[in-house]
């Protein structure tokens, strides 16, 4: 069963590297925006699938690799590769410094810390208007570079599960998710729960930096509504949800469906697309809390690499 | 740059902080209900605030209801209206860990605002009925707000009135305190969830009717109402009823005094970074709240 | 010798109320002591202040010789002071396997003999890879106590061991605890079955409204008028 799985791992992932000399422009640049979505999703996994931290406000990670990379090209002409990940290291610093005090918060706490955090960031990049452009936006050199991204982006996918795997897998990974399960226990048995929440949310920010800066690249052009809107960080969210958070696979399976959905939906209802977003949403937190994965992983007593 | 500040800019600014921290706090208070009583964090509670002035909207272009009169109908509607939503959905995610009712919550909010727009459109509206302002010695206030905080002050009078004073009031209190006890009293605790939501749902679109006068009108107008009523609550201790008036007034005063010194972009920043910093001070609020 | 365990005028307040006033221990290494008290006379919470768990309002507590009051629960964990818990806290979606193993950082080869060991001891080897949550009762107690020894502590603090537990598993946890004051650990037990207390115990203190009514041999105990009204009434 485990080798019919890698090796048809394997037949997809040569299939999408092949991608590109094959589709259309417009195919590689949407099957780019999948690859963010399973980074984005992933990542979230990470901190709150794990741990049970719910993060709120994730996309602020994702705005800042996406100003940071923007502001890199666009006024200090750095090549695009190593602007986004330099965004993911600015978005890991930001991570530090909202992590430091808002771990220590309980549960709903932390959330509407978090919540905020989104609307605080939209202001600054607001005021600091000569850097950032302001509500004006950022404009970056035009550049045709869909194929390129298209790697970087399934490249950071790649990564993000893979690190998945390897945290769950370990001692490390097991201690976050006793966080999950019981945090007074964790700390009583010697787990220093506040420094794992921190490495964790340090871990989930990178990805969302480094895509956001991606994804800056990708359209050229960044502004702050469109960086750091709620709706996004919702979207990872019930994508890790609906595919199983806390499992490997999960958030991939879950930014696949959605994904398809949404492309779907979206061309032929365009009005009705937040209501139907809505309604999935409620649907998913109703009916699946566990989501896919989840459940099945109980009902079948699977391992947890799934 | 900034010009000197008069004693008479300072008070002016208190008091319009006082003004506008009065509707804070009534609108804040119902979400706190709905934390206290049923420990939801209701994302959803901005839309409430958006149909009700929606509701306002209509009767004034329509019938040309008076929008303090208008009161009469949309706190009702959405009081009904906030009671079927916990029947019908919240009431699942009642005990779930917060994940599940900010979802939730978050889902039925997009849900509303989006049926607004296909029905009402995004086209800005609003309601002229009250202009000019009331000038007392170096003061001058917008008549609309002053009408706004008087008509918030009875409301929430009245709440409160019937929070400590009739028997709905004290079991819907005994059901924020412990539920197990409560219903170990005969209290029917899902009538008091249902009663609860309603009420919440009832303030917030008092809220909304009231700034129908003072604001643009548009679908989205709630999700910034319901932020600050979570910051509101935060502040004034969550369960903690009578917190919810001083976190509101306080977040008024904040605001207004920070306008005064900082850009009004800033100010948003500012409300957040309090929220920030009394959470790590004080979780559980600057009054006597109640750990979650 | 000097006491392992030390607390000096312990305060814990909740709101208005006092639930630990002014306790005082001292425990010497290598015995077992019992803690009990009526219900809500403070004994858990004394616990959580000892383990850090909640931080005590006033007094202190000296563990081997160093301050820990004010510590995180995990630095006094790490110092060689475990504890179970009343109502049993094992990590409900980790197999009993993985529950042992999260609690160590050493060699992963190291860490899994001694997991291994010590489900053995318990006989539950078999049940190693089960979730932890699909255990029984029983199974589940078990599991948490032999949690609390993967890091081998010089004390540990039980939290009410004998509670649902049938005889024969009872008496296991009993020789085990034996077994552990044998090796030189020192046990401090909270229990509400006096037959165990009696059986096991070479030193109890009495905790009544938060306040040290007695200590001392639990024979004396028994028979202290004091102690029989704190549990029967005034």
């Amino acid at each position: 069963m485990k080798r019919a799985f890698l090796v048809g791992l394997a037949l997809a992932l040569v299939a999408l590297a092949l991608y590109p000399t094959q589709g259309t422009g417009y195919g590689v640049r949407t099957m780019l925006q999948l690859f963010m979505w399973i980074a984005l999703a992933q990542s979230w996994n990470l901190i709150s699938g794990l741990t049970g931290y719910v993060s709120f406000g994730h996309v602020a990670f994702f705005g800042m690799g996406a100003y940071s990379a923007g502001i890199l090209i666009g006024k200090l002409g750095w090549a695009w590769p190593v602007a986004c990940l330099a965004g993911g290291v600015m978005a890991m610093v930001l991570a530090l410094v909202i992590g430091w005090p808002c771990l220590r918060l309980k549960g709903p706490y932390f959330a509407i810390a978090m919540l905020g955090l989104n609307e605080v960031l939209r202001v600054i990049v607001s005021y600091y208007e000569g850097l950032t452009g302001g509500g004006n936006g950022l404009s970056l050199p035009t550049l045709h570079a869909s194929v390129p991204i298209y790697y970087a982006m399934g490249l950071v996918a790649i990564a993000v599960t893979g690190l998945t795997y390897l945290i769950i897998t370990s001692r490390f990974g097991l201690r976050l998710m006793t966080i999950r399960e019981d945090e007074v226990a964790a700390e009583a048995m010697g787990i220093d729960t506040f420094r794992h929440k921190l490495y964790a949310f340090l871990l989930s920010a990178v990805g969302p930096g480094i895509v956001g800066g991606l994804a800056a690249r990708d359209q050229g052009y960044i502004e702050p509504l469109s960086v750091f809107p709620l709706i996004t960080t919702i979207t990872m969210i019930v994508m890790a949800l609906f595919g199983g958070k806390g499992t490997i696979w999960g958030p991939v399976l879950g930014a696949v469906v959605l994904f398809t959905f949404q492309e779907l939906v979206w061309a032929r209802f365009i009005y009705l697309h937040q209501l139907l977003f809505g309604a999935i949403i409620v649907a998913v937190v109703l009916m699946m809390p566990r989501g896919i994965l989840g459940v099945l992983q109980q009902k079948y007593n699977l391992p947890r690499t799934i | 740059m900034t010009p000197a500040i008069t004693p008479a800019m300072v008070g002016q600014v208190v008091i319009s902080g006082l003004l506008a921290g009065s509707l804070y706090a009534m609108v804040a208070l119902g979400l706190g209900l709905i934390f206290g009583v049923m420990r939801v964090l209701n994302v959803a509670h901005g839309p409430m605030l958006m149909l009700g002035a929606y509701t306002t909207f209509w009767l004034f272009h329509w019938l040309g209801l008076s929008p303090y009169l208008s009161l009469l109908v949309s706190m009702p509607v959405l009081f009904v209206v906030g009671a079927v939503l916990q029947r019908l959905l919240v009431r699942r995610v009642v005990d779930a860990p917060e994940l599940s009712s900010l979802l939730l919550t978050f889902g039925v909010s997009i849900a509303i605002v989006n049926l607004a727009q296909l029905m009402f459109t995004s086209d800005l509206r609003s309601v002229e009925y009250l202009t000019g302002s009331f000038i007392l010695g170096p003061f001058a206030f917008s008549k609309s707000r002053v009408i706004a905080c008087v008509v918030a002050i009875l409301i929430t009078a009245g709440a409160f009135w019937f929070l400590q004073k009739t028997r709905l009031g004290k079991a819907l209190r005994a059901v924020s305190q412990s539920r197990e006890v409560a219903q170990v009293c005969g209290i029917n605790v899902q009538r008091i969830h249902m009663l609860a939501f309603g009420v919440a749902s009832a303030l917030a679109a008092a809220g909304g009717s009231l700034v129908a006068v003072m604001v643009a009108i548009q679908p989205e107008m709630g999700q910034v109402y319901t932020f600050k009523s979570f910051l509101v609550i935060v502040l004034g201790g969550a369960g903690n009823y009578p917190g919810a008036l001083l976190g509101g007034l306080l977040l008024g005063l904040v605001e207004q005094l920070s306008s005064l010194f900082l850009t009004t972009q800033v100010n948003e920043a500012v409300a957040y970074i309090l929220l920030v910093l009394v959470l790590l001070v004080r979780p559980t609020g600057l009054l006597k709240g109640r750990a979650s | 010798m000097p006491p392992i365990l030390e607390v000096r005028g312990v305060v814990k307040r909740f709101g208005g109320v006092a639930a630990v006033n002014g306790v005082s221990l001292a425990l010497e290494p290598g015995r077992i002591y019992g803690l009990i008290g009526p219900n809500g006379s403070g004994k858990t919470t004394l616990f959580n202040s000892i383990t850090g768990v909640d931080q005590c309002d006033e007094g202190e507590i000296w563990f081997k010789g160093r301050r820990v009051e004010g510590l995180k629960p995990h630095q006094i964990f790490h110092l060689g002071l475990g504890r179970t818990f009343q109502v049993i806290r094992v990590f409900p979606e980790l197999s009993a396997l993985e529950n042992l193993l999260v609690v160590t950082t050493t060699d992963y080869p190291a860490a899994l003999r001694r997991a291994r060991e010590l489900l053995a001891l318990v006989k539950l080897e078999r049940l190693a890879g089960e979730f932890a949550g699909n255990l029984s009762y029983g199974q589940q107690k078990l599991v948490e106590f032999i949690r609390v020894l993967m890091t081998d502590p010089e004390m540990i603090l039980l939290d009410e061991p004998a509670a649902g537990v049938n005889r024969t598993l009872l008496n296991e946890l009993l020789d085990a605890v034996r077994g552990l004051r044998d090796q030189g650990k020192t046990v401090l037990l909270i229990e509400h079955d006096m037959k165990v207390v009696m059986g096991l115990c070479e030193t109890v203190f009495v905790l009544d409204h938060g306040e040290k009514l007695a200590e001392g041999a639990p024979g004396v105990i028994q028979a202290d008028e004091r102690v029989i009204e704190a549990y029967f009434g005034r």
